[in-house]
């Protein structure tokens, strides 16, 4: 894996000019995993559809790393009601930016896989659901749909079929909530975006209390070429646990930042020194926020040998999250960057459970105390007991994802807070 | 029948519910904020958390698996759920804070997050002496708070709309007012602004909440973030007194309390009353407390041959009724009810001059088409139409009414408590040819052009019995003392009090408000001929007679009110018998 990554040629984004136009797409084998499907209905029954995938371990790529085959098969038999599917490019996490590339060079790809979501679901509207400042991305991918609509690839009877599905996009308002699966569904139901208390679930009851899926644009954008090449060959690229390929979104102090594509389970060494040129103005790494900046900071002596999929980032005590890797070299002040972070949860928290409106304001609060050099070390304390109160008592993961950084930096980069925290002394008795 | 165990304890449960719920209803103690009965579940505050499980079922075998020690094996949930939102499940495991020590520290951990950006104001506050967040503070809280910087600051004493006054600061976001909003009066008007610490409810801009049911927000909020501009630093909660009655304001009889200080009615607040009115009342209905207490009538009035009205004594009131009674024959008495008066009132009013001779009895129901909505205001503005009905007063109107006049030749019309001149086309000129007497709680234009004018206890000072619109008859209990006493009024009074066994002495009542009136049988029992009518002691008796004598009423009694919250009396009897 990590040794023939050289050779991997993208499959989500390939190296096609325009690849962006319906032509070009089609020309490239697009739709071809679509029509398949709709010529031979009895092998590509929705049924089958979801066991290819299921079978082929797609992992969410939105942060929760769900089989994405298995969430579909939530969702309850067909009863002649409205059914959705809701596709989330909301992307608001920092340090992702991966799902803005497929809108911008091969959103047809996405909207193949969508359009074979919601045939394997049978739903009959899909939402697209992106984040409001990727005005340019909804532009494109709007163009896309458009074009898709006009070869019949959505819209009624597709491709003379009985099988027809509408999708529309819709662009969100700034608010990192909304790319929470529950408030996604409110705020498209034009809500405020709070979280939902689960259950029930959102295919029991989801977008206008129907039952509704919640993919990720990277997941979607995977299921074609499971379709087209099979569920056993998707399983070679990448290991086991963890198939696929990923979009690595990688930001920070690094030579050539961006986003790669690359099998998942790659090693985060060969990422950092190899794929992006390695730290810049030749710095030491120091640290590194493996998938976008709720998951926990691993410290550079913690990175030895652990690739970029669940399971290895679970042992060494961090999460894969999104891909959105954001690399600290040795000049990085810890205290300043997670004081940074705390600034980004307490604004955007959207007040509905206390432990998460309240904790995130104090944590803040504290850590600003701490990084303007007023703070002590019964403060380190303090942000523990706080993050101890926020984790798992509120509706979303939100508060968790406030308090993982806290939490895991004071563990893992405890001597730099003792630093900036004013020298207590203690009376010896 | 299904089983869980909360603390160890083994409950049965019948229906389908939530854990919190259950909890209530069983009489348990947790804490919760945002979670009330009749609104949705937001589980939002995250106060009533506990610790569930499940017990492990091994399918091959059939039962639950066992451990050593014989009791099942529970499965826990990974992290503590909100009870509120918790399905009761068969065989559920529940640990409150009283038999498990991360409950406990839960709770106060959010308790102390809920307090951070709280102002603590509490020595200013309206709210404090009933804020469930002071009560539950004390009761569950941190001992201290570890928040060492800046609250945050937000609007303080907005003016919502023209009867709810907003702190921002206070509100903890429960969101139960927007619910409020959304869910029960439907007008959509509130909404929480912006994010995180800094969110507070608003209306939409330039919007002002004229919501008719605004105040409802004021009760449930469960700190002081909204308060009523009308009763907003007026008095303590610990310095009123709180008394069972019924609104008089509307036909639909909402259960209230009202509250008491200085013998002065300072706000009426909804009771529950599942059948009524909810948890809900209209803002009309509360801001109605004032005729409790001005421009009542204390003690009689004489129109002597002046225009103007005297205060005379109770002897020469009585002494001139009967007087003027004697002068005539029965066919020229016109009698009034009143749909505004008690069951008991008009009972005793009617039963008075038909045994003066009188044999026809009317009145005129006070309704305005279009003025109910499809919540708690009907169109029909008395309290006791239908009971005035069902005690055989015949319906009329103004026409009918001027008919009536002219064709008996009317000498004496005998109005009970009703502001008919108000209400209608009718002007004195048409009353100018009587003797007019007016049994009324407070002046009005009919009281103030009568000849004679009985002042007679309002709702909020006797015990007696309304019939709402839709049937249910419900009973009022005296939460205001008059110069006159009657024991047995002071004794309901007492016993409808938290105590149960205050004297009137504990109560705070300045004589100066207390108003120079009887109760309208009293009065009637005083007039009344010893030999055949038998005096009253207590309204109690004459329900007890009215349900011995009038079928419509059959079992009606006090107790039975007291206990069932009401009892629905059959309309549609009613309505059959008036159209024959």
């Amino acid at each position: 894996m990590s040794n023939d990554w050289k050779s991997y040629q993208p499959l989500l984004i390939p190296a096609i000019r325009d690849l962006h136009e319906i032509s070009v797409y089609e020309k490239n084998d697009g739709y071809q995993a679509l029509k398949s499907i709709l010529s031979d209905r009895k092998k590509w029954s929705p049924e089958n559809v979801i066991e290819e995938v299921k079978d082929a371990n797609i992992r969410g790529r939105g942060g929760a790393g769900f089989n994405a085959g298995l969430k579909w098969s939530f969702m309850p038999e067909p009863d002649g009601k409205p059914r959705y599917l809701a596709c989330n490019g909301d992307e608001s996490e920092p340090g992702t930016f991966k799902d803005r590339k497929i809108f911008e060079y091969n959103p047809h790809l996405f909207i193949e896989g969508a359009i074979i979501a919601a045939y394997a679901m049978q739903v009959d509207a899909i939402y697209v659901y992106i984040r409001g400042e990727y005005r340019p991305w909804v532009h494109k991918l709007q163009q896309a749909i458009d074009q898709a609509y006009e070869k019949n690839y959505l819209g009624k009877n597709i491709q003379g079929s009985d099988f027809s599905v509408e999708m529309y996009t819709h662009m969100g308002a700034g608010a990192y909530i909304c790319g929470e699966e529950s408030s996604l569904m409110e705020s498209l139901e034009g809500k405020r975006g709070y979280p939902r208390v689960k259950p029930p679930f959102p295919a029991q009851r989801g977008l206008w209390g129907r039952p509704t899926t919640i993919n990720n644009i990277e997941t979607l954008a995977n299921v074609p070429m499971v379709i087209k090449n099979g569920a056993s060959w998707f399983k070679t690229i990448g290991p086991d646990t963890h198939p696929g390929p990923v979009l690595y979104g990688i930001s920070g102090h690094v030579n050539r930042p961006g986003v790669y594509e690359y099998p998942a389970g790659m090693n985060i060494m060969t990422l950092i020194n190899e794929v992006t040129g390695g730290i810049r103005n030749g710095k030491k790494l120091k640290a590194l926020i493996p998938g976008g900046s709720s998951t926990p900071p691993l410290r550079a002596d913690m990175l030895d040998g652990v690739t970029m999929d669940a399971d290895s980032l679970r042992e060494v005590g961090s999460m894969m999250g999104t891909a959105g890797m954001v690399v600290l070299d040795e000049d990085t002040d810890m205290v300043d960057l997670i004081w940074r972070i705390s600034v980004f949860y307490h604004h955007e928290s959207c007040g509905q459970c206390t432990p998460c409106r309240e904790g995130t304001g104090w944590l803040e609060k504290t850590l600003h105390k701490i990084n303007s050099g007023d703070g002590e070390i019964r403060d380190l304390d303090l942000l523990l007991a706080i993050c101890n109160r926020m984790e798992g008592r509120t509706i979303c993961a939100l508060a968790d994802a406030a308090a993982w950084p806290v939490r895991y930096s004071i563990d893992r980069f405890r001597d730099e807070f003792e630093k900036k925290c004013k020298k207590t002394v203690y009376a010896v008795a | 029948m299904p089983e869980i165990f909360i603390d160890n304890i083994r409950y049965e449960y019948e229906t389908p519910g939530k854990v919190l719920q259950f909890m209530l209803d069983n009489g348990l103690d947790l804490p919760f904020f945002c979670y009330h009965p009749s609104l949705s579940i937001p589980a939002n505050c995250r106060q009533c958390m506990v610790k569930a499980g499940m017990p492990i079922f091994n399918r091959d075998k059939g039962t639950y698996e066992i451990d050593e020690e014989g009791n099942r094996k529970i499965r826990y949930f990974p992290k503590l759920m909100t009870a509120c939102s918790l399905d009761l499940a068969d065989g559920m495991v529940i640990h409150t804070h009283h038999s498990d020590e991360l409950v406990k520290q839960a709770q106060a951990d959010n308790l102390e997050f809920i307090l951070i950006n709280h102002p603590l104001d509490c020595p200013i506050c309206d709210q404090a002496g009933e804020c469930p967040l002071q009560i539950l503070t004390y009761k569950y809280g941190p001992e201290g708070s570890r928040f060492e910087h800046k609250k945050v600051h937000k609007p303080k004493a907005v003016q919502l709309g023209p009867r709810v006054i907003l702190d921002a600061e206070r509100c903890i976001n429960c969101t139960r007012c927007v619910r409020f909003t959304d869910e029960i009066s439907k007008t959509h008007q509130l909404t929480i602004v912006s994010r995180g610490d800094k969110n507070y409810p608003m209306t939409a801009d330039g919007e002002e909440f004229d919501d008719p049911y605004s105040l409802n927000t004021v009760d449930i909020c469960p700190v002081g973030a909204l308060t009523s501009a009308d009763f907003r630093f007026k008095a303590r909660v610990w310095e009123m007194n709180q008394t069972p009655g019924i609104d008089m304001s509307n036909g639909k009889g909402c259960n209230t309390w009202l509250w008491t200080r200085d013998n002065l009615i300072l706000r009426i607040t909804p009771r529950f009353n599942e059948s009524v009115n909810d948890h809900w009342m209209p803002d009309e209905a509360r801001l109605s407390y004032s005729r409790f207490n001005e421009n009542r009538i204390s003690r009689p009035q004489i129109r002597l041959d002046r225009d103007e009205q005297v205060p005379t004594s109770w002897n020469n009131a009585e002494l001139t009724f009967r007087e003027e009674l004697d002068k005539v024959s029965p066919s020229q008495i016109l009698v009034l009810g009143s749909p505004h008066a008690s069951v008991e009132d008009n009972y005793s009013f009617r039963k008075f001059f038909e045994e003066k001779g009188v044999n026809e009895f009317f009145y005129l129901p006070h309704i305005i088409p279009g003025s109910g909505d499809d919540l708690l205001l009907s169109d029909d503005q008395a309290p006791n139409t239908n009971g005035v009905n069902a005690l055989g007063f015949r319906e009329t109107d103004e026409a009918g009414l001027k008919k009536l006049i002219k064709s008996k030749k009317t000498s004496i019309i005998a109005i009970l408590d009703d502001d008919i001149l108000e209400r209608t086309g009718l002007t004195a000129k048409e009353f100018s040819g009587s003797f007019t007497v007016v049994l009324g709680t407070n002046h009005n234009e009919t009281s103030l052009s009568a000849n004679l004018v009985i002042p007679i206890t309002c709702a909020a000072e006797h015990a007696a019995s309304y019939v709402n619109v839709d049937g249910r008859i419900q009973r009022t209990i005296p939460a205001k003392e008059t110069l006159y006493t009657n024991r047995r009024l002071n004794l309901e009074m007492s016993m409808s009090r938290l105590d149960h066994y205050g004297t009137k002495f504990d109560n705070w009542v300045t004589d100066a408000n207390r108003v120079d009136c009887i109760p309208a049988w009293e009065f009637f029992t005083r007039l009344g001929d010893e030999q055949t009518t038998p005096a009253y002691h207590s309204s109690r008796e004459i329900m007890e007679e009215i349900a011995g004598r009038i079928s419509r009423f059959k079992e009606v009694s006090y107790d039975r009110m007291d206990d069932e919250n009401g009892i629905q009396l059959e309309l549609k009897q009613n309505t059959e018998v008036n159209t024959v």
